[in-house]
């Protein structure tokens, strides 16, 4: 019994329990790579909250999770209600939805970064129809060029997030829904006091996808933007990517995934305690 | 919160705690490395190599020809650049790294022999050396001056245009500052864009602007005294810089922060833009039925009495201290210094090269000439920003010329941030 479980262990330690432990220990260095390292205590720690591109993508980050996770949440679910049911057509729509998952994100970001030139398709697009005044150099300019990179990670996380909830909703004993309605309930109250109880299960999945999905959200800006322009769409895990191999400076990278690791175990343990202990209540 | 869940935060946090106790013990001492001595291991060496595939053939010829004389062979490893630009730290660190690589001289090499991670090349300078320019000496030692790198060749910047526009739009080739701006306003009054740069995904071009504008301003000296630390990117001679920079701002194209390196080219290639400041190996994505039409010419002068320099990145090989094979090693290495190895590895470039070794015999068409004149012309040589300042500064100018483009009027603030995160990375890494 014991042994069962030493082996997917040792695999375990080799492979991810050990790297981890050597990049939280690598986060009390000063090191380049190739030259000596020094020991620093914290500072690297320290001077992140005095580093302006850090707190950038810190706040980013958490602008990224409540748009690109809120969205996802409510327009998934949102086409997942209204392509539930089995009607004429109704394939079409939900496998042009889920279409976008099958390319790779590199290539989204290509398709997005077409649609977002500063002559592609959506300036023509405003151009067209007389909304010069909107036309924008989406990606070039820091006020918009996070949002352009959201709306490209959105387009392809809510055909995902629909499929999720298309499943969970299938599950659900109609008999239910059934018997709400004869009791006079309204679309909203059968909704909300029927169908998201029922629910709540799929949710927690959901949810935990899209905050682990938002904090590893990488490819995409770094594919659109590299987390330019002047560090404006720049993540946590940019600009840790961009301080570890553009920078070489691999004590302070390791500080910021260290922050991350922490930022991803904090939210989903206390979500998955939060959930837990309710089911055990109910 | 369960007890099971609290038991496991328990463990978790003292995991955490353990783990700050073990720092150090990561191998990131630099331990001092040896040359092997005594007769080589056996089997192939292995170059390391970030060619494209568009300018391997000449690799391939070289290495074909050395195979062919019997005293070893050499096996080419490809590896996309990007990806070999990042991990060459990686590389030349393991326990049993590649033996050859292609890099870039300069600061780029130093920053590793300094760690004493190259193998010493003095011998294939001995039988070499008095084939090399005299400024590729100096760019080849690492800080104690002993040569670890074998130049393969070097290329020009310059300011690009095509003759037939130029033409249409009444401009010729300005020598001086004046001269430049006063052609960017005719240009600009026809309704063409006079400047472009492919920012969005290259935010580095930004920097050719910077380093031309410092040689013509302050001079080589003093350019390389700032990219090495020793002067201060808030000075007065910086913020001059800086000032001219800002002259000609309002000539580039308004979304170049947007504009990728492709669209970029593109729309020179069309004729929407006049002017585009580019290294030589630009030139083959200019489609070929406009390549004869190509032309460039120097960076206009700003102040006369500021001598003359050019950039000239010169790229080559490095060999790693950790081979089992050094005499063989050697003896490739002393085959790619020689004049026939350079004319085959410059043949294959496109004319966008010319070869280090002043032996090589490369019939040279008219824009190589006119770049091989210009460098010889010049009386210091420099190799770009990241070669001169180190690859890790690159970031941080890049947020620095990016940030002024879009901007300008808050110059102080964005000279303050470079300068910090410049000593920063000099501090950390």
């Amino acid at each position: 019994m014991f042994a069962l479980v030493l082996v997917p262990f040792l695999v375990e330690a080799v492979g991810v329990f050990w790297p981890a432990f050597q990049g939280i220990s690598l986060s009390f260095l000063h090191w380049n790579g190739i030259g000596p390292a020094t020991p620093v205590g914290v500072k690297n720690y320290v001077d992140l909250f005095s580093d302006p591109i850090f707190l950038t993508a810190l706040k980013n980050t958490a602008i990224w999770i409540v748009l690109f996770g809120g969205i996802s949440f409510a327009a998934g679910l949102g086409v997942a209600l209204l392509f539930q049911s089995e009607r004429r057509g109704v394939g079409i729509y939900r496998t042009a939805l889920f279409l976008p998952i099958v390319f790779s994100l590199v290539v989204t970001a290509l398709i997005w970064g077409a649609f977002f030139q500063p002559n592609g398709v959506l300036n023509n697009v405003l151009d067209a129809v007389g909304l010069h005044s909107w036309t924008h150099v989406w990606l070039g300019d820091s006020s918009t060029a996070l949002y352009a990179v959201i709306v490209a990670a959105l387009w392809r996380e809510i055909g995902y997030v629909m499929v999720l909830f298309i499943a969970g909703l299938k599950a659900l004993d109609p008999a239910v829904q059934e018997a709400a309605r004869v009791d006079g309930a309204t679309a909203w109250q059968r909704f909300w006091h029927v169908t998201m109880p029922q629910l709540r299960s799929v949710n927690l999945v959901v949810l935990s996808v899209l905050i682990i999905d938002s904090l590893r959200s990488f490819d995409i800006v770094w594919a659109m933007t590299r987390g330019g322009p002047y560090h404006s769409t720049e993540l946590l895990s940019t600009y840790m990517f961009s301080t570890a191999f553009g920078s070489h400076a691999l004590g302070y990278a390791s500080a910021i995934a260290v922050v991350i690791f922490v930022l991803a175990i904090a939210v989903i343990v206390s979500y998955l305690v939060r959930a837990l202990s309710e089911e055990k209540e109910a | 919160m369960t007890r099971k869940t609290t038991r496991w935060l328990t463990a978790l946090g003292s995991a955490i705690a353990a783990t700050a106790l073990l720092a150090g013990c990561v191998s990131t001492s630099g331990e001092a490395q040896q040359a092997k001595s005594g007769p080589d291991a056996s089997g192939p060496l292995i170059l390391q190599s970030r060619f494209t595939d568009a300018e391997k053939g000449g690799l391939d010829k070289l290495v074909k020809d050395f195979n062919a004389k019997g005293e070893g062979q050499v096996k080419v490893n490809t590896i996309p650049t990007t990806t070999f630009n990042q991990q060459l730290p990686s590389y030349l660190t393991a326990k049993n790294p590649p033996d050859v690589y292609t890099w870039y001289a300069g600061q780029a090499t130093r920053d590793f022999a300094d760690q004493n991670l190259l193998l010493d090349l003095s011998s294939v300078w001995k039988d070499h050396g008095s084939d090399f320019p005299s400024s590729l000496k100096s760019l080849s030692q690492d800080s104690s001056g002993k040569q670890v790198f074998v130049p393969t060749g070097y290329y020009w910047w310059g300011v690009y245009y095509f003759k037939s526009d130029f033409q249409k739009l009444g401009i010729t080739p300005p020598k001086t500052w004046d001269e430049f701006l006063a052609d960017a306003a005719k240009i600009k009054g026809q309704g063409v864009t006079p400047f472009t740069a492919g920012l969005s995904d290259n935010a580095w071009l930004a920097s050719a602007w910077f380093d031309y504008l410092d040689l013509r301003i302050n001079g080589a000296d003093f350019h390389l005294k700032l990219l090495s630390g020793k002067e201060k990117y808030d000075s007065p001679q910086v913020r001059k810089v800086m000032a001219a920079f800002k002259q000609v701002l309002p000539y580039f194209d308004p979304a170049v922060l947007g504009t990728t390196q492709n669209q970029a080219m593109s729309d020179f290639s069309q004729g929407k833009v006049a002017m585009y400041l580019l290294g030589a190996w630009a030139q083959p994505s200019v489609p070929a039925d406009k390549q004869s039409d190509l032309g460039f010419f120097q960076f206009p002068t700003i102040d006369p009495s500021v001598p003359v320099a050019e950039e000239g990145p010169t790229d080559g090989f490095i060999a790693s201290v950790k081979t089992d094979k050094p005499n063989l090693t050697k003896k490739f290495l002393d085959y790619v210094a020689s004049p026939q190895a350079q004319t085959d590895l410059a043949a294959s470039q496109q004319g966008t090269y010319l070869p280090a070794n002043s032996k090589a015999s490369l019939n040279l068409d008219a824009l190589s000439k006119q770049g091989k004149d210009m460098l010889q012309s010049a009386k210091q040589v420099t190799q770009f920003y990241n070669r001169d300042a180190g690859d890790a500064q690159q970031t941080p100018a890049d947020t620095a010329l990016t940030s002024f483009i879009a901007h300008p009027e808050n110059l102080d603030q964005i000279l303050k941030d470079w300068d910090a995160a410049s000593a920063k990375i000099r501090a950390t890494s």
